[in-house]
């Protein structure tokens, strides 16, 4: 009885202890969210795996995590459907997803909208009827929509400079239109299978190689395999690698304009988030993407600084 | 019925059977369930792309290729790598070697495609190459063991019996090592068949292709469908193995 007695009083120590480092973390918190304040709030932050769901993730834990919350950091989940399902079963409160996924992958439509506002208020209406997902608004003006690149040393040669050139290249020349895409994109309504329809051409068979998308910026540079490469618009080794884009002259592809999504819940219990994060989602733009992810992927910075770099540049924490 | 050993083939050669038969009907009664399972579900323009037999059939049989024809490099270089190894001129490089090739099984097969495909190229050959690195140790390793398992007696009393080093190794070590390095073999071809899928990330194209896609756009027709046919795939080879198995095991054995 004695020893059990005391060991409860040293855990109750120990708890105590605990309690006050912990409440002391949270009151460090401050500064240039100004009169948000999320102290008391416990949330959990995702991402998906790939640089610039990293760094979006890494932006909104520093924000909240400076406007006092205790925030849990659940950021790199692999893949698309493996955050939309954590956020779905609440292990997750929040993470930055495309309107253009949402649309398509999660929501099952397979025509996409071209205006970007309307494409925005489409998934946001949907998928907070049906999903209980709160999509906040105004999305980033970044796109980080589909798009060919080809290397510029064969960018002129090839003469493709818009993607409505791509059928004279493959009937005059087929041999030099090879293309490396991922395999998603092999069968999305809104990657090859639309592009070749709304552009009225086919690659020729045995031209098509499909390599994970993490490759093919390397292998579009190289230009062995592929003379073309699809690629993410905000991607930092588009400018690395001194990639051109081939225009999307007929704007067939979607807009993929990433905004944060947030649990039904989760966001009527703290309203202030939207408040919070809506200066931040404005200020990101392709440019400031590209830039971003390109510190990343090509300098080989860490993501935790790189956000926390530029919330400080911009004065949001 | 009458003697121990007659109850013993009697019992084997109707077990034999089972085993022979039970696997094929298992597999043909997994592909009409995976036919009926695709058949009931509405598939949308994405699951169409993947769901169709022309591109199933290129699939499976990409990764049947990507198996076969890494297998059979394997065995080459590994079972005569295996054979020199236990030769005793050879004591002393036997144990580098398998350090190297257990460095090849410890790497993730998935670094040694980003790697091969950075430093090298993308497409079939890359891949093989991943794979043949992956699988060698297990044959290496089982024909060691194998040719070092025979009995030294009875190696000695063929040489006593005038047969040449080379007669003792194809006559008497190889048939009595047969069964140990066939087990082997047909785990480094099931290790294949999956790890195979993994090639789809360099362009060596396989079933992989479809899995990969199915978890990226959370197609479950799909995802179920292409592994379901991995499976299949791996243990149709695993059925066809066993049967090669017993028909080269030395009698008596």
């Amino acid at each position: 009885m004695r020893t059990t007695r005391a060991r409860l009083t040293q855990l109750l120590g120990l708890f105590a202890v605990l309690t006050l480092i912990v409440a002391g973390c949270g009151a460090g918190g401050g500064g240039a969210s100004g009169d948000i304040d999320l102290s008391g709030a416990e949330l959990t932050v995702g991402s998906k795996e790939f640089t610039e769901q990293l760094i979006l993730g890494q932006i909104t834990l520093q924000v909240l995590e400076n406007a006092g919350a205790t925030v849990n950091d659940q950021i790199g989940l692999a893949g698309s459907v493996a955050a939309r399902k954590a956020l779905e079963s609440g292990e997750i409160d929040m993470y930055w997803e495309y309107t253009g996924t949402g649309w398509i992958t999660y929501l099952g439509h397979t025509d996409p909208i071209p205006n970007r506002q309307k494409q925005f208020e489409a998934v946001a209406k949907e998928d907070l009827k049906k999903n209980d997902i709160k999509w906040l608004s105004p999305p980033a003006p970044a796109n980080n929509t589909y798009t060919m690149a080809v290397r510029s040393e064969a960018y002129d040669k090839l003469g493709v400079k818009k993607l409505s050139d791509f059928k004279q290249l493959v009937e005059e020349n087929p041999k030099e239109a090879t293309v490396c895409v991922g395999t998603e994109f092999s069968t999305r309504d809104d990657g090859l299978p639309g592009m070749e329809k709304a552009y009225d051409f086919e690659f020729p068979k045995g031209n098509v190689v499909k390599i994970d998308e993490g490759l093919i910026y390397q292998q579009t540079d190289k230009g062995e395999q592929c003379n073309f490469g699809e690629v993410f618009q905000t991607d930092g080794r588009i400018q690395a690698l001194d990639l051109e884009l081939v225009e999307d002259d007929k704007s067939f592809f979607p807009i993929y304009n990433p905004a944060l999504n947030v649990s039904k819940e989760v966001i009527e219990e703290n309203p202030q988030i939207a408040k919070l994060f809506a200066p931040i989602s404005k200020k990101l733009t392709t440019e400031e993407l590209q830039k971003l992810n390109a510190k990343v992927d090509v300098d080989g910075q860490l993501e935790d600084q790189v956000a926390e770099e530029w919330l400080k540049e911009n004065g949001f924490i | 019925m009458t003697s121990q050993t007659k109850t013993s083939t009697g019992l084997g050669s109707a077990a034999r059977l089972l085993r022979y038969l039970g696997m094929p009907i298992f597999l043909g009664l997994a592909c009409a369930a995976l036919y009926l399972y695709v058949g009931i579900h509405g598939l949308d323009s994405i699951e169409q792309r993947s769901l169709n037999a022309n591109i199933l059939i290129q699939q499976t049989a990409r990764l049947l290729e990507l198996a076969v024809v890494s297998t059979a490099i394997v065995v080459t270089l590994s079972v005569t790598t295996g054979i020199l190894l236990t030769r005793p001129f050879a004591r002393r490089v036997s144990p580098f070697v398998i350090g190297l090739a257990n460095i090849g099984q410890a790497v993730p097969s998935i670094g040694v495609l980003a790697f091969l495909a950075i430093a090298w190229t993308i497409g079939f050959w890359p891949c093989i190459v991943a794979l043949v690195a992956y699988s060698f140790l297990s044959i290496l390793r089982n024909t060691m063991v194998g040719l070092r398992q025979v009995d030294r007696s009875t190696i000695e009393a063929a040489r006593g019996m005038g047969m040449t080093k080379m007669a003792v190794l194809f006559r008497i070590e190889l048939p009595l090592s047969v069964p140990i390095i066939l087990a082997g073999i047909r785990t480094a071809l099931i290790i294949n068949v999956g790890t195979a899928t993994l090639g789809t990330f360099i362009g060596a194209g396989g079933l992989g292709e479809s899995i990969n896609n199915a978890i990226r756009l959370d197609r479950t027709v799909v995802l179920v469908t292409a592994s379901g046919l991995t499976a299949i795939l791996a243990l149709s080879i695993d059925w066809l193995a066993g049967v090669a198995e017993d028909i080269l095991r030395p009698k008596g054995l």
